[in-house]
């Protein structure tokens, strides 16, 4: 009989993956949060909480408000910034099996290309994931991920400062996300993770305020999941590198959603605040379902969707 | 005191009793849960931790619910955890249809514990009100081990809102426990603070610390109190939490910093739920 790592280790972005299984940026903490509750070793990927060059303050409360299927949220992207980073949570997380994957972000392409200089000195990182959901103050503060011509040029400007793998996290709040997709492979970037939260809002009846300080935020949980998945399909059909699926996944189910309809990785997220074990559970499920469907290794999954 | 490692464990349901109270300013009741789950692991919890809570099974609400221990027994291989609880929303109307015997998504034990020691050769004031009482009985508990000569306050809308109210009175005594409701049906009419205050005056020259929780309009009249008479207190908060574990860094409060902004942005759930008021930025 073939072993779990056998059948779930998969290369993604040149990188090895024991398993197509991390934890999404913003829902673990840098990692180490969840030591006490899952088996780090286990884990395929930790993607960090975001990491600015700067550390961030975050916003004002109320960050976060429950809807129906999920929940919206606000943090405003409180971190500790890159540097504390390297110095005081990557030392203890690289003694883990896991692949470290620092979440980035900027709010201009200095702030973006400072923070992976500071984080190329840090040992034990495999790869870089960006969030470009962020205003470009410079540009007017329009979102780098919702054009695809600025969304290129972070892309490019991060590749050159990079040693590592670059992988972009998309938006799903643009018109084609085929085009932003196609857009930042031509940039350089080494993989898509799709999507990053749909902008939501929600409204007290009886104080006619919105629930969340911040007035908008970002939706996440298994309702965002359709979107999620449609958003893979779109972008596998419009690109050759790999993507990474995010979305909604709490299950093993929603895991090989989104394999087949292209994603070579999945990202956990809210599920880790709700299940904090959701990780390992979808480990060994999709190691059963390989075994299940005769399949020699996941990836023979990867994109399968007869549509 | 020092804190175990949280553990996501399946607990059952061995009591879950819903009651509720109807003040006479008042024509809308509210609606309580007394609920006692069984762990399956001996635990030690500490005064004014919490455990996220939601029916096994159940995805819709999607969260877990933060819940202060009330009261905790520890058995041999299992604990068993009582909480009070208000029916306010999805979570709570969900948890108060649990049955005797339902399994429960149990985390705990989370956050940190009240500086005990603070009170030593010192009087102890406990402001309550609403289901914050839950959070003290404990640490209520704690201080009379120790010897520490300690006092209720605890208000509410009505006689029916003083939660554990009896078991109080059974522990410290009824001279210990002084009780003011916005109705009047019991100890004597209007806010908590008020008693408080006049305590306060009558004993200027004893050393006391306040330990308080409750609704947030109350916890800013004891930190007020707290100053006024320049005494320390330690206030239980409470903030919207998606995970209880830090990781969604939901349930922000501005502590005080040395900083140009003059403070940052710590967590309810492991910087917490425990901070004394003078940390904050309020």
């Amino acid at each position: 009989m073939m072993t779990d790592s056998q059948l779930l280790t998969i290369e993604c972005a040149g990188v090895t993956f024991p398993n197509p299984v991390g934890t999404a940026s913003g829902t673990c903490g840098y990692g180490l949060d969840l030591k006490d509750l899952i088996d780090l070793n286990k884990l395929g990927a930790v993607f960090t909480k975001g990491l600015s060059a700067k550390p961030m303050r975050g916003n004002a409360p109320w960050r976060i408000v429950e809807t129906h299927g999920g929940m919206i949220n606000a943090i405003g992207l409180q971190n500790i910034g890159a540097k504390t980073f390297v110095a005081e949570k990557l030392p203890e997380l690289r003694q883990y099996a896991t692949r470290i994957i620092p979440n980035v972000f900027g709010y201009s392409i200095d702030e973006y290309s400072e923070a992976i200089r500071i984080l190329e000195d840090g040992e034990g990182i495999h790869a870089y994931e960006l969030n470009i959901s962020c205003p470009n103050v410079k540009e007017g503060g329009k979102s780098f991920a919702n054009d695809a011509c600025q969304a290129a040029e972070v892309t490019a400007a991060v590749r050159k400062a990079s040693s590592r793998p670059v992988i972009v996290k998309l938006s799903p709040n643009v018109t084609d996300i085929a085009e932003i997709a196609r857009a930042v492979e031509d940039a350089g970037a080494d993989a898509l993770s799709l999507i990053n939260t749909a902008i939501g809002m929600s409204i007290d009846i009886h104080t006619r305020k919105p629930r969340i300080g911040n007035v908008t935020g970002g939706l996440s949980g298994p309702a965002i999941k359709p979107i999620a998945v449609r958003c893979v399909f779109q972008a596998y059909r419009a690109v050759k590198i790999p993507l990474i699926g995010i979305g909604g996944i709490a299950t093993t189910e929603d895991a090989l959603e989104f394999i087949i309809a292209g994603a070579r990785l999945i990202q956990v997220g809210t599920a880790n605040f709700y299940d904090p074990s959701a990780t390992m559970k979808i480990i060994d499920g999709l190691a059963e379902y390989c075994r299940e469907k005769n399949l020699n290794n996941i990836s023979k999954l990867v994109g399968t969707v007869e549509a | 005191m020092s804190t175990e490692c949280p553990r996501d464990l399946i607990a059952t349901v061995e009591r879950n009793d819903l009651f509720a109270s109807t003040p006479q300013s008042q024509n809308k009741s509210r609606h309580y849960g007394f609920l006692q789950l069984r762990i399956p692991q001996a635990q030690t919890i500490l005064p004014g931790q919490f455990a996220m809570l939601k029916k096994h099974g159940i995805y819709e609400p999607l969260l877990r619910r933060a819940m202060a221990y009330y009261r905790v027994t520890r058995h041999d291989g299992s604990t068993s955890v009582e909480f009070i609880y208000q029916i306010l929303g999805r979570g709570t109307e969900s948890l108060s249809t649990m049955r005797v015997g339902d399994p429960v998504d149990y985390l705990g034990a989370l956050g940190n514990t009240y500086d005990v020691q603070a009170t030593k050769d010192k009087n102890a004031l406990l402001v309550v009100g609403g289901v914050g009482s839950a959070a003290v009985f404990m640490l209520a508990e704690e201080l009379l081990k120790q010897g520490t000569p300690t006092r209720l306050f605890i208000g509410g809308a009505s006689r029916g809102d003083l939660l554990g109210y009896d078991d109080f009175v059974e522990l410290l005594g009824k001279e210990n426990c002084i009780s003011a409701t916005v109705d009047g049906s019991e100890g004597e009419r209007g806010f908590v603070t008020t008693p408080l205050e006049r305590h306060l005056q009558a004993n200027a020259n004893k050393p006391t610390v306040i330990y308080s929780c409750g609704p947030d309009a109350m916890l800013h009249a004891t930190a007020k109190v707290a100053d006024k008479y320049q005494i320390p207190a330690q206030l239980s908060l409470e903030a919207p939490m998606a995970c209880g574990i830090g990781i969604c860094v939901g349930c922000a409060v501005a502590v005080k910093h040395d900083c140009a902004e003059g403070f940052v942005y710590k967590k309810v759930c492991t910087d917490g739920p425990i901070f004394w008021h003078e940390e904050l930025h309020w």
